[in-house]
């Protein structure tokens, strides 16, 4: 196997926070001559490894605080890694399209109207003005929009908007998805019909990296399953053995009060 | 493939600058945005941007006129063309300042170039700047000929456009680094408005530079603190402004005060304003080296 058959190659992660635990300057000027530092080093992630190949839909797991969200948010360039190795390509061997939908919502200005906030979202996950009005149309079709889009975004329901945020990110052509638990969101059949679209763009070899807490979403949609424990990689693996593993695990977090 | 590197690219002004360029479509939507936001609900839009400069002018050329006696034929082209800059400067940097707190939800989701953030609103205030001047233009060069008066184009007309420059990159620069510094500390926005309201009567926005140099006895005795005035880029530039665009008058058509009686107009300093030039490109230079050393504690601020 080449190189170029791995979508997403990652060596050796770190990622340190450092977390400041009084913030306001009088309170800092007051404790100058205290023996406390300031600044708090917390590590996040600790010594991740692990390779996608091209096509492979991966299901992060793991408990609250575990470091879900921060490799998810690393691998999408929201966070600059404290030390290692992210490498994401498409198929061709440039640099992979990603599209993230960690919030879908988080790019939209309520004060557009939903035709304005597609091109600007669309820009915002790297596309051109052009780009999007040619799949405009499919865009609004997906998200079940209809006249409504053209009115401003302050006037919809959260699930058309959540709707508007999924369509755009999987019509911009991307290599590899980033999902952060946004599926759990909107009704019942526009579910059925993320998952539907999940299956087309599994079939089509795009690869996928989801986080969720909902197990039975795991084994619907994941071939592999990633388990995150306080910052490291506790197990990787075949999607039944992980989750085998993980369900021990939680039943007995469940009853012990410690940490885990 | 690209062999696998251990860490990211330092960050260099020339990366970040090559990076700006690759997402400048979402660099221009972002202005496109900030231009159609602001007066969204408002029933006369863009028109918002030319009427409170107007009223200000209207104001204080009355205010001035009738309490201090200002004698100057079209003082209100004078005012003018120091308020347009003044306002630029002061809006330009407080909107931005608050820019990436604003957007923090998205630039805590979303890659993105986080400068294109705050210097969408210094290119939508450019605008409105730059709407500014073309108003002053065809007013004093269009209308008030028609009425008997208007100003005269002069030569040195051809240097406007540079200072125009100059005015944009003293304005980014600062920009650039409020606007992250607000993000750790929200002081700013306080320290800002305070700042601003007072330089406000300190700049020469309502009176030509030279009342500075006559009228204060310090300055008198110690010419070279007006030269450091001078040097203040923002003051350099409403001078440059006035100097290029307007014919120069005596101080005393300003000021009825008897140190003025009698005074010529300062000629232009080449000198000072080729430094408050070189300034200002620091200021540009060190405005964005600030942001980029900055902008990944953004989303992590301890």
């Amino acid at each position: 196997m080449t190189s170029t058959d791995n979508a997403i190659v990652v060596h050796d992660l770190h990622k340190h926070f450092r977390i400041r635990y009084r913030t306001h300057l009088k309170t800092r000027m007051l404790n100058l001559f205290k023996r406390q530092p300031p600044l708090q080093e917390f590590t996040a992630l600790r010594n991740i490894s692990f390779t996608v190949p091209r096509g492979q839909t991966v299901a992060v797991i793991g408990r609250n605080g575990s470091g879900k969200s921060t490799l998810l948010c690393l691998l999408a360039k929201v966070y600059r890694k404290t030390s290692g190795t992210i490498q994401m390509s498409a198929a061709d061997g440039t640099a992979a399209r990603v599209a993230p939908l960690l919030d879908l919502s988080a790019g939209f200005h309520l004060d557009l109207t939903g035709a304005e906030n597609i091109l600007f979202y669309g820009a915002v996950l790297g596309n051109t003005a052009r780009e999007m009005r040619n799949c405009f149309d499919s865009i609004v079709e997906f998200a079940e929009l209809g006249s409504k889009v053209d009115t401003h975004l302050r006037n919809w329901n959260e699930g058309a908007r959540l709707r508007l945020g999924f369509s755009i990110a999987v019509h911009t052509n991307p290599d590899i998805l980033l999902v952060d638990e946004v599926l759990a969101v909107g009704d019942e059949a526009f579910q059925a019909k993320c998952y539907a679209y999940i299956r087309k763009m599994q079939s089509l070899g795009k690869t996928i990296v989801f986080v969720t807490h909902d197990l039975r979403t795991v084994e619907r949609v994941a071939q592999r399953v990633i388990w995150l424990n306080q910052g490291n990689v506790q197990m990787d693996g075949d999607v039944g053995e992980v989750l085998q593993a993980y369900r021990v695990f939680s039943a007995g977090a469940a009853f012990s009060d410690g940490p885990v | 493939m690209t062999p696998l590197t251990d860490t990211d690219p330092p960050i260099t002004m020339r990366s970040e600058l090559k990076e700006l360029w690759k997402f400048r479509e979402l660099l221009k939507m972002l202005v496109a945005r900030e231009l159609k936001v602001r007066y969204k609900n408002s029933a006369l839009g863009f028109i918002w941007s030319i009427i409170p400069p107007l009223m200000q002018v209207l104001v204080f050329t009355f205010l001035l006129r009738n309490l201090l006696g200002v004698a100057a034929k079209n003082f209100s082209a004078y005012l003018l063309s120091g308020i347009i800059p003044w306002t630029f400067f002061s809006t330009g940097i407080q909107d931005a300042s608050q820019s990436v707190v604003i957007n923090y939800t998205m630039i805590r989701k979303i890659y993105l170039p986080r400068e294109a953030i705050p210097l969408a609103n210094v290119i939508s205030n450019g605008v409105h700047f730059l709407l500014g001047w073309a108003v002053y233009f065809v007013a004093f060069l269009v209308i008030a000929p028609l009425f008997h008066g208007g100003i005269p184009i002069l030569p040195t007309l051809v240097f406007f456009p540079f200072v125009v420059v100059m005015e944009a990159l003293l304005v980014t620069g600062c920009a650039l680094f409020v606007a992250a510094l607000n993000v750790f500390y929200e002081d700013v926005k306080f320290i800002l408005q305070t700042v601003f309201n007072l330089a406000f009567f300190i700049m020469p926005v309502l009176y030509p530079s030279d009342q500075i140099y006559y009228t204060s006895s310090l300055v008198q005795k110690h010419p070279w603190i007006y030269t450091l005035y001078m040097l203040n880029p923002i003051a350099a530039f409403i001078n440059a402004f006035r100097h290029f665009i307007l014919q120069p008058i005596g101080p005393s058509a300003f000021n009825q005060s008897p140190r003025l009686l009698g005074k010529p107009a300062l000629p232009f300093d080449w000198t000072t304003f080729g430094g408050a030039c070189l300034i200002t490109l620091f200021i540009a230079w060190g405005g964005y080296a600030y942001f980029n050393y900055r902008k990944w504690q953004f989303v992590e601020r301890p």
